[in-house]
């Protein structure tokens, strides 16, 4: 199973690649990866060179002086650390770099923005004693955490992640209602619905890359079903026609209609704002000067343009050009909206002033008072009724605000969560803050060890405070808020 | 209601080893790690079945606190050898049908069951017997199973409908009652005893 101690065990990795005898390990790392650089993407050979090269790597570490006398738990974090190193590196070149794949993205993509409009929990089998939409959302929140990382592993633990939550609500659920386990009837039909609701970007970029790059002898058992799950997922989404969510022929066709409606309906009001605005040509230049695995923050959750655009660009090598990556079909739902402003945030100097109006944003359960609840309550007021107003202004239906309307249940389903969770949870270490000072090819172990150094690994199940965290992270890579990861390290142990 | 609900039947042979046996992972000779996966339609019991098989030695009074989605279970042999089962649950639901081969890929065993109160699962089971004959690996160990043997009174699928469809293709049959554990162990036991066995000195590449 996915241990919690691959992040040490990348430090350990990279502290043994600093010794003297470890020179060959290093010069035969940095060949291979620079190697990559010299040919067009392949994704068949391009995996089977990375497979092959981790196997042979682990069997030289293994005979290895510098590892003598390891137990096999020591050796396998060699080679966590090693395949995160190296995929890290390798990232920009292997991750969606061909056209087929991108093409795949963007229509997946479409199709969970149209069909998350009118899908209910009904027309997958899903009975009424095991739904439950507001903690979904924890659900989702994990899946949409996938385009922050670059390992496979760390991908794939969101993954983990996302399908731990669910089976242990519908655990929650069975105990409850005196329904007997459950078994996959029921974990399918969440986990795609979840993934529709969740609509997180590159998802088939995501699983082929897992699939490619993970270390096959470390995709196998739960988390080889699990993964299998995720592809089972993409292809009955890809799939979806009214016949497979026992719709009517003639509604199927009038809700994607609507959906595409009132879709581009939307694209076309952000459009005139982004021209306007301005804002969004300062993040086209910000992303063209980029190289593509210097991801900004937002590719966390696709927003919708400017994403596609770079895709686009970077499939096609073509140039950006204002006009066409506001195609008819790229179509923002009220989460792209959310992910359009994170960009801005990300961009934006002053993000943490935006903050100082929320007293509690950075506030830990244990710096609270009584007297508190009061204030609390007014705040909450308002941002319920600000959110409502304008989900309302912008003509789209608005979804229950999910921090507050289920925290209290959140922490009762946390708490239970972690008793009943054998397998811990673990929370993948976020590559986000050290990106910036990442260069090609050089193994230059310090910057990762010491980046990595303040974040802590997570045995539960995260607190489903919503995006807190990520909010955090986001503000921390500017350097504007100095409290961080006060949650991980309450809910740890 | 639940079929986790009467006491288990401990009169089998095979011990099982505890859920927590990791062997690292790996198949060796003596130690057997396998794929199984469960198909079959939602209802025939495919779950209570495993968690029977999984938990119901252990405590078999306690509530369930496991999901039976992805289970596994190490069994112990009479000639000292284990064998670990990777269960795979599949979704029932017709519409999920067409993803099977997802999960069966790569299974060294498949288990197919069916309800012998349902003769409509019956037929869903020879569907699903059909199709891993012809996509699933060639050497994968096949097994029918009529669920719900408790149910006497409402049997509508003759055991002897089961062993004939079984003989003719070739593969192992067993009625069960996972509410009542009988033949649960046994079911497992036959297919430890019926998986090939990589040789001693394993030289050949699986
Ligand atoms: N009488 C009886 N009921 C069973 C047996 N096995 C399962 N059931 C019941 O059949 C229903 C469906 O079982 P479940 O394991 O969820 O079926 P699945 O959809 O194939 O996983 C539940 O109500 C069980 O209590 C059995 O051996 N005997
Ligand atoms: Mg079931």
């Amino acid at each position: 199973m996915e241990n919690a101690d691959v992040f040490l065990g990348l430090q350990d990795f990279l502290e043994r690649m600093r010794q003297p005898t470890a020179a060959d390990f290093v010069k035969s790392i940095k060949s291979f990866i620079v190697s990559f650089s010299n040919n067009a993407p392949d994704p068949e050979r391009d995996s089977a060179a990375v497979q092959d090269f981790f196997a042979q790597m682990e069997m030289d570490f293994r005979a290895h002086p510098l590892w003598a006398g390891c137990s096999e738990e020591e050796l396998d974090s060699a080679g966590e650390g090693l395949e995160k190193y190296v995929m890290t590196k390798l990232f920009p070149r292997v991750f969606a770099s061909v056209p087929d794949d991108v093409k795949l993205d963007d229509q997946l993509y479409e199709k969970m923005a149209l069909v998350q409009q009118f899908i209910r929990p009904e027309n997958l089998d899903i009975k009424p004693t095991f739904q439950n939409e507001t903690s979904w959302l924890l659900a989702q929140k994990e899946l949409q955490k996938i385009n922050m990382y670059k390992a496979p592993r760390d991908k794939l633990v969101c993954i983990l992640n996302c399908c731990k939550v669910i089976n242990n609500l519908l655990l929650n659920a069975s105990v409850a209602s005196n329904e007997n386990p459950p078994g996959a009837d029921e974990f399918l039909p969440v986990l795609i619905y979840v993934t529709l609701k969740a609509n997180p970007p590159q998802l088939h970029s995501n699983l082929l890359y897992i699939q490619r790059y993970r270390r096959q002898s470390r995709l196998v058992g739960e988390t080889a079903y699990f993964f299998t799950n995720m592809l089972s997922v993409e292809s009955f989404i890809s799939n979806i026609d009214a016949k497979s969510i026992s719709m009517d022929e003639t509604e199927f066709e009038k809700n994607m209609e609507t959906a595409r409606a009132l879709l581009s309906g939307l694209s076309t009001d952000l459009d005139s704002q982004y021209n306007q605005s301005g804002q969004y040509a300062g993040y086209v230049h910000r992303s063209e000067s980029m190289e593509p695995r210097h991801q900004p923050l937002n590719a966390n959750k696709d927003s919708a343009q400017p994403k596609s655009s770079e895709r686009k660009s970077r499939a096609k090598n073509i140039p950006y050009g204002a006009k066409d990556n506001l195609s008819f079909s790229k179509i923002p739902s009220l989460s792209d909206l959310e992910d359009k402003g994170a960009t801005i945030l990300v961009n934006d100097d002053k993000a943490s002033q935006v903050f100082r109006e929320y007293p509690y944003l950075f506030a830990h359960v244990g710096d609270l008072t009584l007297n508190d609840v009061e204030d609390l309550l007014n705040n909450y007021k308002q941002l319920v009724f600000k959110y409502v107003c304008l989900s309302k202004g912008l003509g789209v239906a608005a979804p229950s605000l999910p921090v507050s309307s289920s925290q209290t249940e959140f922490h009762q389903h946390a708490e239970t969560a972690k008793k009943q969770d054998h397998s811990r949870a673990i929370e993948p270490n976020d590559e986000v803050s050290n990106d910036s000072n990442r260069n090609d090819g050089s193994l230059e172990p310090n910057d990762e060890a010491s980046n990595d150094t303040n974040r802590k690994d997570d045995g539960s199940i995260k607190e489903p405070l919503i995006d807190l965290d990520n909010l955090q992270s986001l503000l921390s890579q500017d350097q504007a808020v100095a409290p961080q990861g006060g949650k991980h390290e309450e809910s740890s142990q | 209601m639940g079929c986790s609900a009467s006491l288990p039947d401990r009169s089998s042979s095979g011990r099982l080893v505890g859920p927590n046996s990791e062997n690292g992972g790996a198949s060796d000779a003596k130690n057997l790690r396998v794929k199984l996966v469960l198909l079959g339609d939602s209802g025939v019991g495919k779950s209570c079945i495993v968690l029977r098989f999984v938990r119901g030695q252990f405590d078999p009074t306690s509530k369930v606190t496991v999901g039976a989605s992805f289970l596994s279970q190490t069994i112990a042999l009479q000639d000292s050898t284990t064998v670990k089962f990777e269960i795979w649950d599949t979704a029932g639901q017709e519409r999920y049908a067409a993803l099977a081969p997802l999960y069966y890929r790569g299974a060294a065993v498949a288990v197919i069951v069916y309800d012998i109160t349902s003769p409509e699962s019956f037929n869903k089971a020879q569907y699903w017997v059909k199709e891993l004959q012809k996509h699933g690996s060639p050497d994968i160990v096949l097994a029918l199973v009529g669920n719900k043997a408790d149910l006497h009174e409402k049997r509508e699928v003759p055991v002897q409908d089961g062993i004939e469809y079984a003989e003719k293709n070739g593969m192992f049959f067993i009625e069960t009652s996972a509410k009542t554990a009988d033949n649960i162990n046994q079911l497992f036991e036959e297919i430890a005893k019926r998986l090939p066995r990589p040789a001693i000195s394993s030289t050949q590449n699986p």
